[in-house]
Order: C-alpha cells, then structure tokens, then sequence
C-alpha cells in the first residue's frame, strides 16, 4: 500500500491506496510541528482501510517547509567560507536586474551576510592544480568566529572546487570533526559544476534552509517510524520527481519546490490520460495558489530558478531579484491567495486579501477557533459557496461568526451590506489569483483561452468558473478528487536520481570504450543508491544524455544516447546534436562539436494506476438538496441543486453545487458540466443561459 | 481591423515580450565570445516594417535607442522592396548606421504574403574586428581607420546563401575570425528565432490585425509618457558633467545638457559640451539619443512600454563636430564612456525636475579591461575583453545598491571560473571596496575591486577608466562616490598608480588592479540613522573610521555598540 501526503498551510492531505479501494482525507495542518498532522492522518488513513503498518510499502511525501523557510527567512544564522579575495560573489551576484529602467529596485538581502562570509588562504587554479595549499588554521579561526556568532550551519565554496575537491572536502572535515555543532553544506557535494555564484547561491540555500527542512523530515521519519512503518519514505523534489528522504535531510536545495511539483506533474499525467494536452493547472489551498501550464503534453521545466516571493519570473532570460538554485525543477508560478486568506480594508480605503493567513490555526472566522478575521472561507460561506460542514465533515463551519467578521471588518468600513462586502472579497481574490495564470500565460504570450483550466486543490473548484471566465478559458476540466489531487499524484511519482560526471572532449575525439566506461560506472553508483533505498534491480530503467554544444559556446543541449553496450557513433550523435539544434535556433553550424558532460537518470518506472484513482466519495449526508448562492449583481442569488458525487445528471446547467468530502464543486450560472466516461468532469462555458435567465 | 480587444492587447504586447527574450537567450545560449555570452554585451528587439521599435529585450539599453538611425541607414541603401526572404543585412559604420566598429547589427527582413512584415534586429559587441590595438576597444586611436573594419549596410546572405566575398574580408581582418564568424551565427540563429516567433503571433491574430495593435501599443507607449512628462514643471533645466580625459590630452572634457519641459515634451540640448577630441571618446549622435532616451525612460513609471512611442516625445540635438556629434574621420572606439556621462548628465538635471525618481550618480560606467596577446606554448591568440560594474547611488528614499549593473545596459559579470578556464589570466580578487559608497542620509552603492594576474608571457594590457578627477555626484547634500584607481605591478615590483585610460605591454606575473568608483550618497550622512551606519560597519562596508567621519557616528571602545552621547554631540558641533 501507498501512501500520499501533501502538506500545505491549512490541510495536510492523505490519501492511502490499498489493494482494494483507496481512502483521501484531509486534516487540519499543525504549522508549528507540521509531523503531527502528517502521523495523525496516517493514522487515520491506516484504521480506515483496517490496514496495519507493515502493509504499507512507501509513503510518499510533498511539503512547503523548504519554501516557507526562505519566504519568511525562518532559516539557520548561516556562514560561508570562501576562497581569499571572494568573499563578495555571493552578494555582487550576476548584476542584472528583473527589469530595466526601474532604478526603484532593491537587491534582496544575502541568505548570508558579509560579515559572516569568511575568507580561507587557499587556492586551486584552473586546471585543478593546488596553488595555494589550504590553510587549515584559517578553516579554525574562521570556524570559531562564526561559532562566537551564533552561526549554526556553514557553507563551503571555494573557486576551481569543481575541477579538485580536496581542500573543500578537507575544510569540511576540519569543521565536521572539531566543529560539532556546525552542520556542514559542501559545493562539491551539491553541485560540482563551474560558475562561482551560481553554486555558491546554491550551496548556501541549501546550508540555509538544512536545519528546518532537515529537521523537520528528521521528526517525521522519526514519527513514522514510531507507527511501525518500515517502508521506505521518498520526498516529493523541485522537479516532480522523488528521492529518499535521507537525501532530502543533506541535500534539501533539490526539494524547494517540493509538492508544488507533484500537482504539476499530476496535471500533465491526467492531461495525457485524457487526451488533453493544453493545461493550465491551478491549484488553490489554504494559503496559497499557483498555476503551471502543460502545453502540448509537456510540462515547463528549468535546470536553475530563482525563489523570491510573489510571482515566479516569467522571463527565460532574466531571473536576479530572488535566491538562486541551479537545481531542476518544474516552472510553477505562486502568488500568497488562498481559502485561508485573510481581507481587510486598508487605510485608503481599498479592499485587500491576503497574503496574510489565517492558516489551519486559528483558521478562518468560521471555524469558532478563535479567529475574528475574515477570510475567503468566510465570504464563501455567507455566499452560499460552501456548505457548513467542510473537508469531508471534520469540520462544522459557522456562519454567523463568518457573517459577524465579514460586517465589522469590512461592510462597515465601507458601508456596504454583508452580501456585497462577501462578495467583494471574492472578486479580489479571484483577480490575485488570476496573476499566478498570467504569469504562466499572458506574460510569456500564450493566450490562455486556447487552454482548459485544470482546477484542484481544496479551493480550486470553489473559484473555477470566475478565474475561467476572467481569463476567457471556455473548459474547465475537475479531477475526481480534487481536494487531494496533489497527494493522489504524488503516488504516481517517479522515483529517481540524476548523476552526472564531466567528459570535456571534443566528439571526434571521444573514444567509444572510455565513454563505455563512464556509463557503466554512472550506472553502477546510481544502482547502488536505488538498492540501498529499496528499489529491486529488475526495475531499474537508465536513461543516458550528453550535453553538447558547438566548441567556446556556453549553453549546451542534452541529446539521448543509448546504453553503454550499444555501439557508439559519433556521425549519429552528431546528426541528432545538429538536428535538435536546428529545430531551436532555425541555423546550425559546421563547427566541431563538444561533448561537456554525460548525465545519467535512473528512474524506477512509473505505475500506472495512480491518476484519478482516489475517488472522493460523497459526503455522509449524501441526499440531494438545494441552497442559495450569490453569484454577483448580475444574477443575484440563485437556488442551486446540490448533489453528491456520483449523483448529478450526466449534463446539467449551473447553478450547481457537486459535492464531494475533499472539496466543493460549484458550477457557476453561465457554465454547463458534462460528466464524462470514468466519472471526469468538465465544465464549459455557455453563456447563453445567461439570456435565458435574463429574459 | 476591429477595435482593440483588451486581452488580445495584453497578450500582444507580452507576446512580442517574449518573443525578444526568447531572441536574448537564444544569443546567451549559441553565442562563443565571452563577451557576448557571458558579459551579455548585445541586444535583440523587434521593429515593425517602417523600423520603429516594438519592445526591447532586457539587454544593453544603450544600443537600442540607436536602432532607429541604423535602419534608417539600411532603408537608405536597401529600399524593402528589393529585400527577399533569406536576405539578411550587416552594419557597423558609425558614420552611417552604427555606433562603434565592434558593435555588429544585424538585420533580417520577416517576410508575411510576400512582403516585410518586420524586422528581428540583434546587435552584438565583437570582441574583435581588427585594427591597431587588440579589442578594437582602444581610447588612443586618433582616426577611425586605426578602430577596424567598417562595413557600410550589406547583405551577408542573400535569399539565404552567404555573402562569401563579405564573409572572406571579415575572416581576413579580425584577429579571432572563429570567434566573430560564430558571434554572427548566433545572431542569425536569433533573427530566425524572432522570424519564427512573429510569425507564430501573426498568424494567430492575423497580420492586419497585428499591425493595428502595434500602432496602439506605440501610441500608449506615447500617451503614458506624455501623461508623465505633463505633470513636470515647464521650464528649463541645466546640468554639467565631466569626463576625465581622453587618454590623449590630460584635460576635462564638459558634458553639458539643458531640458526643457514643455507641452508634454521634452527638448535635450547638449550645446556648451565640448568639441570632438582627438581620442576615441567621440559617441554618435544615434548613441547620444539613445542615452538620453533611456535616462528619461528611467524616471517615468514600470508600465510604460519600451517602445518608439517613447522617443517621440523626446527631442535630442547636440552641435556638429562635438564629442556628441563628431564628424568622420573621428575616433569612437570607446564611445561607451560618453554614453555613461551622457547619462549621468541627463540624470542630473532631471534630478531638478523628479527630484523623488532620481538617483545620486553611479559608478560612471564600466571600466574596460582588455588583455590580448598569444597563449604560452600553443601561441595561440586571445583577447580577453572584461567589463567592470557597477553601483547605485542613494535616493531620496533609500540606500544605494552595492554590486549592480549600470541602467544603461543590464550587462552581466565574467565568472571568475569562466575567465581563468578561457584565458591565461588568474582573478585574485572580485569584492566589494569599502568606504568607496558616498555617504549621505542614503548610503550611495560600493564600488567593486577586480584584480588581474597574467600567466601567459606577455600581452598587451588596455584599461579603459574614468571618474578619477571626477567623482560620481551627490544629491541633496549628499557626498560623492569615492575615485577609481587604476594600479599595476610589473617586473614583479609593487603596485603603482596608473592613470585613467592607458594602453602597455605586460609579461607573465603582472597584476592589473582596479578600485572601481563608488556611487554617491543622498542626503546629510549626518542625518543617517546611526543604527543603519553600525550595521554597515560590521559588515565591513563602511571602516570606524569613516563612520565616525563621515557619519559622526562614535563607537565605544571601537566596538560595534554605539555611544549615542557622543555621537549627539559630534553630530551636533561638526
């Protein structure tokens, strides 16, 4: 048995698929010790399908404890040390700024300040000869400094490290033995590649962020463990993909994005299942909301980006103005609106949500946890959006504490009536939320409306038919659980991990038993690791790529290469390097070609049940029924059918509610939903019901 | 066509966004000259049949605002009539078209039912196009003819085969003829990107269609910058400059410029600025116009487009045969320099005028850094071009920035790694300069510290600097950014000072070392918050010294605490 959990600021998500059926829930988060609810739901999930600990064969595991730590700068006090005469390239960065013209802007203040970035006598020139040996009592004064400071997790980055590794290596034994208290994060562990800022940025997010992620994972397994699960716990990566959470705890720069990805990856599955290869994904939680777009079956994706709060840059070639990872990852744009989200009216008399949460605690008005702000939750319940039993009847939600925050923060202030300032707080949040699809859209110049919306997470539905018609998006496509859709990818997930060694030859040159050689020890070590976190080696599958590029150009292309047992030929390499060239820059050259390195995935392939394969069942008090909604000035409030999933008619106008115990279905007036073969829905517009009732 | 749809709108104006920034890419990721790929020495944008400017990439700003001139110089020659598909045109003559012989454009008709829809347009610095000093960067050339070769407006490929005889001179006359043939192939590659990209929006949205919304975008990028310009104050406004030298003759040369605000436009004269000198100084009039646009564009609001609307409420004139206006055979090699003070003028008076939008002088541009020569061994040639940048000043609301590119471009650094990989050169140093950022009740920005070792046998060594007389200004009582400095050690002796612009032969184990200017402050650094000026002591930034100096800020016992009393009382009496 499986195991999905998806962490966000308000639900933990879990969703257990047993042999025989697959149980999703939700419960509340615990932010200040996010395991809990993680144990608490597994536990749930386990007594659900009378199932013990011992069945459970991995458990799979996406969080935002990574993300969260570097929006709020939550992270360790970090130092670095670095190479005599470099202290400033972490800060001096790549100079470029987002935009130009804009001399309003700011750099973001250095995960680590100069004070505590330290210079170590050394040298390594570059061809990797030592030409200044390594001052180990430099290593020691330095260490003792950031000690006296406060520092607790140390990076090392020393120039030309990724052509010799000794005097890294070395500084990190001097701090790993004599410095106990210090945690140690390498370059040359991380990320072996040249470019001095690029993996110095890298290596001191990673040093930054290691004790809260680490630590958190740490607990977790630790709390896993105590259930008397044995199985293996992967972790959801930037990428999409998973590795072991042992890597996560040392190398935690891979696992940023974590989740967010998983979403991603399970919107481009569902979207080829389907037969639809142009998405926008859209998944709204508690606190936050984000969109990734899958076009023509692929999803985007990045080999460096930049973490910064807001808005995921939308250019390919600026980033600056955030913290630097060169790690892969799937390109997912975010803005700070959720449920959750908290309205108020600012001094100007302007109508504001978020980015301020309420979270799970003590959560929206509503809930009766002690929460006086209002939030969207609350304006969707006085709405009639929601019903006052939510997330699968865990919770009773009240409406006059909704009704009661939403007049004294809001109405009065800006003397409106209730319904009108409720809805109000919609309209914000729907255009808030609006952004983080344009960035993925309209600001690359891809025009939304030739894409269906993909919408999930406990909200998304909730708010799909007003982002849809905002956008001018036509089809709204709904998974069968959405409020858990991200835990139910997460089942799907590859488990894999990438290796890479340099060749630095040109390919004429490249001799085809040495190249042999090199595959086959990639091969070896990756195989080694999948063993020892649990794969069989039956399953393993190896996928082979060199970057190559055109001899003194920077930017390479990674071309597919067969197995080390095929024969190698260099004109069929070249033919494909030249041919992928071409089809990107329309132009290729007749110069002589590079092979830079040879990159090996080992990946356990995926399993094929997992998509859509958690069906959220209907909520208990499953019996159709009717509520009143407001769906705005022009339509007023309107009765609209409510009925359990599973239930509705195969084709039905809005409005209409479609219940589930993960999320809340509500089609909107001007939208009609298909329920499609497999129990899928899509929603599309039709807007001439609108004169329908207008006459 | 039919009237203007508002996300259409949205859609084309990010559309054609993206299109250049796919261009910029394209150049970072195929190009093979350091100075293009990794300095990011080039830019790329769209302009429509007529040559007026679409959008801009995020690249050198100071190069596109010249673009204008240049396809005017390619219209002259080559009506678009006579243009077919595949053709593709050069220039780099700044006496017709260009700015200095090193910059390339490239031109490439896109063709839509036959006839041009638009033109990708992409201008790359070469790190080598012949002439007397390698680089064909040098400050002491006297006449253009010493700078390189001029190519006048032609095509290097017609309907799509290469000019062989135009490709020939070229591979003849440049020192790393490798190096240029494949800077000018990855500005093909990204003409193609542009065509293709284009092509892909106009038939989404159709070519009518398309052209009238590039018509509306050109127009709201006017209306907006109208809008702003007609809530300035009507009048004139002066400002001076001064470039040290230029390398020749040891004697300050005046930038000189007058805005005059009126009817939503503006009108910038440069009379008063001094006569062409006989050093490679001298910057086009098109270069000129392109400082001042990007100057004003710097002080009107985000949302303005980055498009021909802009310039045309702005008028640009400065006097015949003047350093902003020289007649040939005038030296421009290292026109970059005017263009910086140029900027920095501009700046300065619309500092009167904005004075909430405008920031206290930067560094003053970036400082040129050139080694060429041959490899130990495999004799092998190099030419080693690197750009030194940069800092902020201060503003009326906050610090300078320490470590940033100049506005004028967004111009990236040469990793350390990459250089000592590429060349025989060792970086022994790349850090901040303390002390250097003027002080002010807004910190101005530190300039950097770049030190070179040379490993090969000998090269020659060309170092173009300024603002060494002449320090970044203050505003608002604000001090100025501290001097550059120039040093070199040869024949294993000590550092010594070297002036600002010099051109010499080095042999293995000479060090370069460069003290960058810093930026100026804003406002009374006696009015700093002394909490502010504690933290950037202890970050090294600013020394004891000058924090009691400067600031007025006393520690106790030289420690990081504050002694607030004496620190009222210093601040009170000084």
């Amino acid at each position: 048995m499986r195991i999905g959990v998806d962490i966000g600021g308000t639900f933990t998500d879990v969703v257990a698929q047993g042999a025989q059926r697959t149980v999703a829930l939700k419960v509340s988060s615990t932010p200040r010790a996010p395991e809990e609810a993680v144990i608490s739901g597994i536990t749930r999930a386990l007594d659900a399908l009378e199932a013990d600990a011992n069945h459970v064969s991995g458990i799979f595991h996406g969080t935002t404890v990574g993300s969260n730590t570097l929006l709020q700068r939550l992270g360790s006090r970090t130092g670095l040390l670095t190479t005599e005469g470099f202290r400033d390239v972490l800060e001096i960065g790549r100079l470029r700024t987002p935009d130009m013209f804009d001399l309003t802007w700011e750099k973001p203040a250095p995960l680590v300040r100069r004070r505590h970035r330290l210079e170590i006598i050394e040298r390594i020139d570059a061809s990797g000869q030592i030409v200044q040996p390594l001052d180990a009592d430099s290593v020691r004064r330095a260490a003792e400094f950031l000690m006296h400071e406060g520092v607790n997790s140390v990076a090392i980055c020393f120039i030309n490290s990724y052509l010799n590794a000794e005097h890294e290596m070395r500084a990190a034994a001097i701090l790993r033995e004599e410095f106990t208290q210090l945690d140690v994060s390498v370059s040359a562990e991380i990320l072996p590649v040249a470019r001095e800022y690029e993996r110095t940025s890298t290596v001191c997010v990673n040093a930054y962020v290691k004790n809260e992620l680490g630590g958190y994972l740490r607990r977790l397994e630790e709390s896993i463990r105590g259930l008397g699960i044995t199985a293996p716990v992967f972790v959801s990566n930037s990428n999409g993909g998973v590795s072991t959470i042992g890597m996560a705890k040392e190398q935690p720069v891979f696992f940023i994005s974590s989740g967010r990805s998983a979403g991603a990856v399970g919107a481009q599955r569902l979207g080829t299942k389907q037969g639809r290869p142009n998405l926008i994904a859209f998944d709204m939680g508690g606190t936050t909301a984000s969109a990734s777009l899958v076009l023509e079956g692929a999803l985007i994706r990045t080999d460096e980006y930049e973490f910064r709060a807001g808005i995921s840059t939308p250019s390919r070639f600026i980033k600056a103005g955030g913290y630097l990872m060169r790690v892969p990852a799937v390109d997912v744009a975010e803005v700070g609106s959720g449920a959750g989200s908290i309205a108020h009216v600012d001094r100007g008399g302007l109508l504001e949500v978020g980015p301020r949460s309420a979270g799970a605690d003590p959560g929206p008005a509503c809930y009766g946890k002690g929460g006086v702000a209002p939030t969207v939750t609350d304006a969707n319940l006085v709405l009639g959006y929601l019903a006052a039993d939510l997330a699968g009847s865990t919770l009773a939600l009240d409406a006059d504490l909704a009704r009661a925050a939403i007049e004294d923060k809001i109405a009065k202030p800006l003397d409106v009536d209730i319904t009108e300032a409720a809805y109000g707080i919609r309209q914000v949040v729907t255009v808030n939320m609006a952004r983080a699809i344009r960035a993925v859209t309209v600001e690359r110049g891809v025009d939304p409306r030739d894409f269906d919306l993909l919408a999930f997470g406990g909200s998304g539905p909730v708010h799909a038919c007003d982002l849809a018609r905002t956008m001018g998006i036509e089809r709204i496509v709904l998974p069968t659980a959405p409020g858990v859709f991200t835990a139910t990818g997460l089942l799907g997930s590859r488990q894999e991990i990438y290796d890479v060694t340099a060749i630095g030859q040109e390919l004429d040159k490249i001799d085809p038993a040495a190249l042999a050689k090199e595959q086959e020890g990639l091969r070896k070590a990756a195989t080694g690791k999948m063993l020892s976190q649990g794969a069989e080696t039956g399953q393993l599958a190896f996928a082979y790529e060199l970057d190559m590029r055109f001899v003194e150009q920077d930017g390479t292309l990674p071309i597919e290469i067969g197995d080390s047992s095929d024969d190698f030929d260099a004109a069929l390499v070249r033919e494909s390097f030249l041919k992928a060239y071409r089809e990107i820059y329309g132009f290729a050259s007749s110069d002589a070609v590079e092979v830079v390195n040879l990159r090996l995935t080992c990946y356990v392939p995926e399993e094929s049940a997992s998509v859509g394969a958690a069906q959220a069942k209907a909520p208990n008090s499953a019996e159709v029924a009717e509520r009143p909604i407001y769906f705005g000035p022009e339509y007023g409030w309107q009765t609209a059918q409510i009925y359990p999933l599973g239930k509705q008619p195969d084709n039905v106008h809005g409005p209409v509610v479609i219940a589930t115990d993960d999320s809340t279905i509500v089609i909107a007036p001007d939208y009609r939903i298909e329920t499609q073969e497999g129990g899928a829905l899509v929603a599309h517009h039709a807007p001439a019901v609108r004169e329908r009732i207008a006459s | 066509m039919s009237a203007i749809d508002p996300v259409t709108f949205a859609v084309i104006k990010s559309g054609l966004d993206t299109i250049v920034d796919e261009m910029a890419y394209t150049v970072m990721r195929t190009a093979r000259s350091s100075i293009v790929r990794d300095v990011l020495d080039y830019s790329a944008t769209i302009c429509d049949r007529n040559g007026r400017i679409l959008t801009q990439a995020k690249t050198v700003a100071l190069h596109l605002g010249a673009v204008p001139d240049g396809i005017k110089a390619l219209l002259a020659r080559h009506d678009p009539s006579t243009m077919d598909e595949g053709d593709v045109f050069v220039l780099n003559d700044p006496y017709e078209g260009g700015m200095h012989l090193p910059d390339i454009f490239m031109f490439r008709p896109i063709f839509l039912d036959g006839d041009v829809f638009a033109f990708s347009v992409v201008i790359a610095h070469h790190t080598d196009v012949g002439g007397r000093v390698a680089g064909s960067n040098a400050a002491d050339s006297t006449e253009i003819f010493q700078e390189g070769l001029r190519i006048a407006p032609m095509r290097l490929f017609e309907a799509g085969q290469p000019n062989e005889t135009l490709f020939e001179i070229i591979r003849r006359n440049v020192r790393l003829p490798d190096l240029v043939i494949g800077d000018l192939e990855s500005q093909m590659a990204t003409c193609l990107v542009g065509e293709r990209e284009i092509l892909k929006l106009a038939r989404r949205y159709g070519a009518q269609n398309l052209y009238g919304y590039f018509d509306a975008l050109i127009d709201y990028g006017e209306r907006l910058t109208r809008e702003t310009i007609a809530t300035w104050p009507e009048g004139s406004y002066r400002f001076r400059d001064f470039i040290d030298g230029d390398g020749m003759v040891d004697k300050p040369i005046p930038i000189v410029c007058e805005i005059t605000v009126r009817n939503g436009k503006l009108d910038i004269s440069f009379d008063g600025s001094s006569p062409q000198v006989k050093g490679a100084i001298n910057s086009t009039l098109s270069f000129v116009k392109s400082a001042s646009y990007l100057a004003v564009r710097c002080v009107l609001n985000q949302e303005v487009p980055n498009n021909a609307g802009v310039y045309r409420c702005i008028d640009v004139t400065a006097p015949e045969a003047s350093i902003l206006n020289p007649q040939s055979p005038a030296p421009v090699a290292a026109r970059a320099l005017t263009g910086y003070r140029v900027v920095d003028t501009v700046m300065g008076a619309l500092a009167q005028i904005a004075p909430e939008r405008v920031r206290a002088a930067g560094e003053g541009g970036n400082t040129v850094v050139a080694f060429g020569g041959y490899e130990s061994g495999t004799r092998k040639p190099f030419v080693m071009v690197d750009m030194i940048n940069g800092a902020w000043g201060g503003g009326m609301d906050r610090d300078g920035v320490d470590g940033v590119t100049n506005p004028s471009q967004n111009m990236s650094n040469l990793p350390v790694e990459t250089l000592e990989a590429r060349y025989p050169l060792r970086v022994d140093a790349y850090g901040f300069r303390t002390d250097s950022g003027g002080a002010g009740r807004h910190r101005g920005g530190l300039g950097l510290v770049r030190k070179y070792t040379l490993m090969a046998q000998k090269a020659v060594l060309q170092v173009r600097a300024d603002r060494v007389d002449h320090q970044p200004y203050g505003l608002d009582g604000g001090k100025s950014g501290a001097a550059s400095e120039n040093y070199l050690a040869a024949d294993g002796g000590e550092l010594s000072q070297m002036p600002p612009k010099f051109t010499q032969e080095v042999a293995k184990g000479d060090c370069v070392l460069h003290h960058q200017a810093g930026a100026g402050g804003y406002g009374d650094p006696k009015t700093r918050d002394p909490d502010l000026v504690a933290w950037d002591v202890a970050e090294g930034k600013v020394s004891l010294e000058a924090a009691e100096h400067d600031y007025g800020v006393i520690f106790k016992d030289r420690s990081l605490e504050i002694d607030h009393d004496a620190t009222r009382h210093r601040r009170a009496t000084a």
